[in-house]
């Protein structure tokens, strides 16, 4: 357990270099390698911006908050059979916990620098959050289902016949709409958005505004780790070891998150909002009934 | 800190563009040049880009922006006449040059660092009115309880001015909205767009424009998904479609105070974008304000 955590915290700051630079690659620009430590060094150099009457201590610690839920919800992530840093016996719920989190984190954030622009950002986080999360719940239970079991671990051994991904095909892709969700990307992209000028994020800068970036890529590993882990059966494979299965997967999936986030257009949020309760909630439901009806004895 | 800073000395210098007459054409060639990064908000900007001229009626908002840039800043005029004694001029086609030498440089404060306004408050935390609502303090007033214009629900409405440099609406629009959440309540047009001249208008670049603030780059609109993603109704999508088949389109809005009220910034941002500058700047008064 101590090894795992060991290795989670070493690995997610090269696991978030490798999502900056799947960002770059996305936003078709050069220096892939190289630009984001760059970037990222310039930014630590610049100072942080004082607002009028802030919230001083939510927006100190709202990018804290964010990277802590990242690492609570890899946490949950076996990287191997039996190696795990929180092993416990309902850790979809905590990985759960840790998604519902991130909409009162976001919203603190865009709420605290005390500006209209963040706090449009803010409001509007939550009204999309809410229905993203719900969303991830019924996925979830469906992942749960075959496993009989809320356990991570029991989850990824389910899959050593057959993969969630083929067995409720509705399900990654439904789970890849959360994921955009809480890592402010693309279509789901609500606090942030070119719109709002950098929205939850306008008044941030300097070292504050690298801790949220950082945070926000920490959340992009978490997600696609338990992507992986839940649809694609994580450290399960042929041949190599466990955790170069897991690590090979979570890329894929952080690929796909990002590329997803590059290519569908952003709604308006009233139109979004329809959208989720409409059709991805009544998918999602319909996800959970089939994986129901095929658990039957 | 000498790694960290040898380490930034490569960095992309980060450019916020204030977008004056006949700059839009300018700043779209910006994102050719080699180790420049546009920006959405000054805070996130090392360099101020004054490209394409804007009129002295509006130098005070272009100091404050200036004094929104966190210092260090430097400032570069790019085919503009300065307002005020920071930074340099450029007046050929390529800033890249004075961009990496404002990068370095240190503009003194512009603004001095107190309230736009006289404190028009009466309580020590800002509230001005009656008990902690209300009021006027500092220019602003606070946030009030009204009725929301969709469903009557009693919500906090609160006005702000938005421009003229925000890079979400048409360079040198200002408006000033009240708004409920993200719905906007009321509005009014203090100053009208920049005129851009026929390239403002060119098809390219206003689709390029709309498809930027719904998070995509041009390439991707291939898949004409992104129409789906605009509400109908408003001929939104109809306008964005002529301009990715590269006609031009001469549809002129509605007045926006007219128009705004009802509408979600998102939605309201979007059709704004969706009309040609000239277009636009033709239905608004000239210097209501």
């Amino acid at each position: 357990m101590i090894a795992a955590t060991f290795a989670l915290l070493l690995s997610l700051p090269l696991l978030v270099w490798v999502a900056a630079m799947f960002d770059r690659i996305g936003a078709g620009r050069g220096r892939v390698v190289m630009a984001p430590l760059q970037n990222g060094a310039a930014l630590l150099l610049r100072p942080n911006t004082e607002t009028e009457a802030p919230d001083q201590l939510n927006r100190l610690l709202a990018p804290g908050w964010y990277l802590a839920l990242a690492l609570v919800g890899l946490s949950v992530v076996p990287f191997a059979p039996g190696v795990v840093a929180s092993d416990i016996a309902t850790g979809l719920v905590l990985w759960g916990a840790c998604e519902a989190l991130t909409v009162v984190v976001v919203f603190l954030h865009g709420w605290s620098p005390n500006s209209p622009l963040p706090l449009i950002g803010a409001y509007r986080y939550v009204a999309i959050g809410l229905p993203a999360m719900l969303l991830s719940m019924f996925v979830l239970i469906g992942a749960a289902l075959p496993a009989q079991s809320l356990s991570v671990a029991e989850v990824v051994e389910a899959q050593r016949d057959l993969w969630n991904v083929v067995r409720q095909p509705l399900g990654l892709p439904l789970f890849m709409a959360l994921g955009l969700a809480i890592t402010l990307r693309g279509p789901f992209d609500f606090a942030e958005g070119a719109e709002l000028a950098g929205g939850a994020s306008a008044e941030e800068s300097g070292p504050a505004l690298a801790a949220w970036r950082f945070a926000r890529a920490a959340m992009l590993v978490a997600f696609s780790a338990m992507a992986a882990t839940a649809f694609l059966g994580g450290y399960l494979g042929p041949v190599l070891p466990g955790p170069a299965w897991l690590l090979l997967k979570t890329l894929a999936v952080m690929a796909a998150a990002v590329a997803a986030g590059r290519f569908f257009a952003r709604m308006p949020p009233a139109r979004m909002l329809t959208f989720l309760w409409v059709v991805l909630l009544p998918l999602s439901f319909a996800n959970l009934a089939l994986v129901g009806v095929e658990a039957l004895p | 800190m000498s790694w960290l800073s040898t380490l930034a000395h490569d960095a992309e210098i980060a450019v916020f563009a204030a977008v004056g007459q006949h700059g839009l054409g300018l700043t779209e060639t910006l994102g050719r040049q080699r180790g420049v990064r546009l920006v959405s908000s000054p805070r996130h900007a090392r360099v101020l880009l004054v490209a394409g001229e804007v009129e002295s009626a509006q130098a005070r908002a272009l100091e404050r922006l200036h004094a929104q840039i966190p210092p260090p800043r430097g400032t570069v005029w790019w085919q503009a006449p300065r307002l005020f004694e920071r930074g340099e001029t450029v007046i050929g086609d390529d800033p890249g040059e004075a961009i990496r030498r404002a990068a370095g440089a240190d503009d003194p404060e512009q603004r001095p660092d107190v309230p736009p306004h006289p404190w028009r408050g009466m309580g020590p935390h800002g509230q001005g009115g009656h008990g902690m609502m209300g009021g006027n303090p500092y220019g602003r007033p606070m946030a009030m309880t009204a009725d929301d214009i969709r469903d009557g629900l009693t919500l906090d409405a609160y006005s702000a001015r938005f421009g003229p440099f925000l890079p979400a609406l048409p360079p040198g629009l200002v408006l000033d909205l009240t708004m409920q959440g993200d719905v906007i309540v009321s509005a009014a047009a203090a100053s009208p767009p920049y005129p851009q001249g026929p390239e403002g208008d060119a098809p390219t670049l206003c689709a390029a424009r709309m498809l930027r603030l719904m998070g995509i780059g041009p390439r991707a609109a291939h898949a004409r998904g992104a129409l789906m993603a605009l509400p109908k109704g408003s001929g939104m999508r109809r306008r964005l479609a002529a301009w990715l088949r590269g006609e031009t389109v001469t549809e002129s809005p509605a007045p926006p105070p007219n128009a705004l009220p009802g509408r979600e910034w998102a939605e309201a941002v979007l059709w704004l974008a969706s009309f040609p500058p000239s277009r636009l700047r033709a239905v608004c008064p000239e210097e209501a304000a």
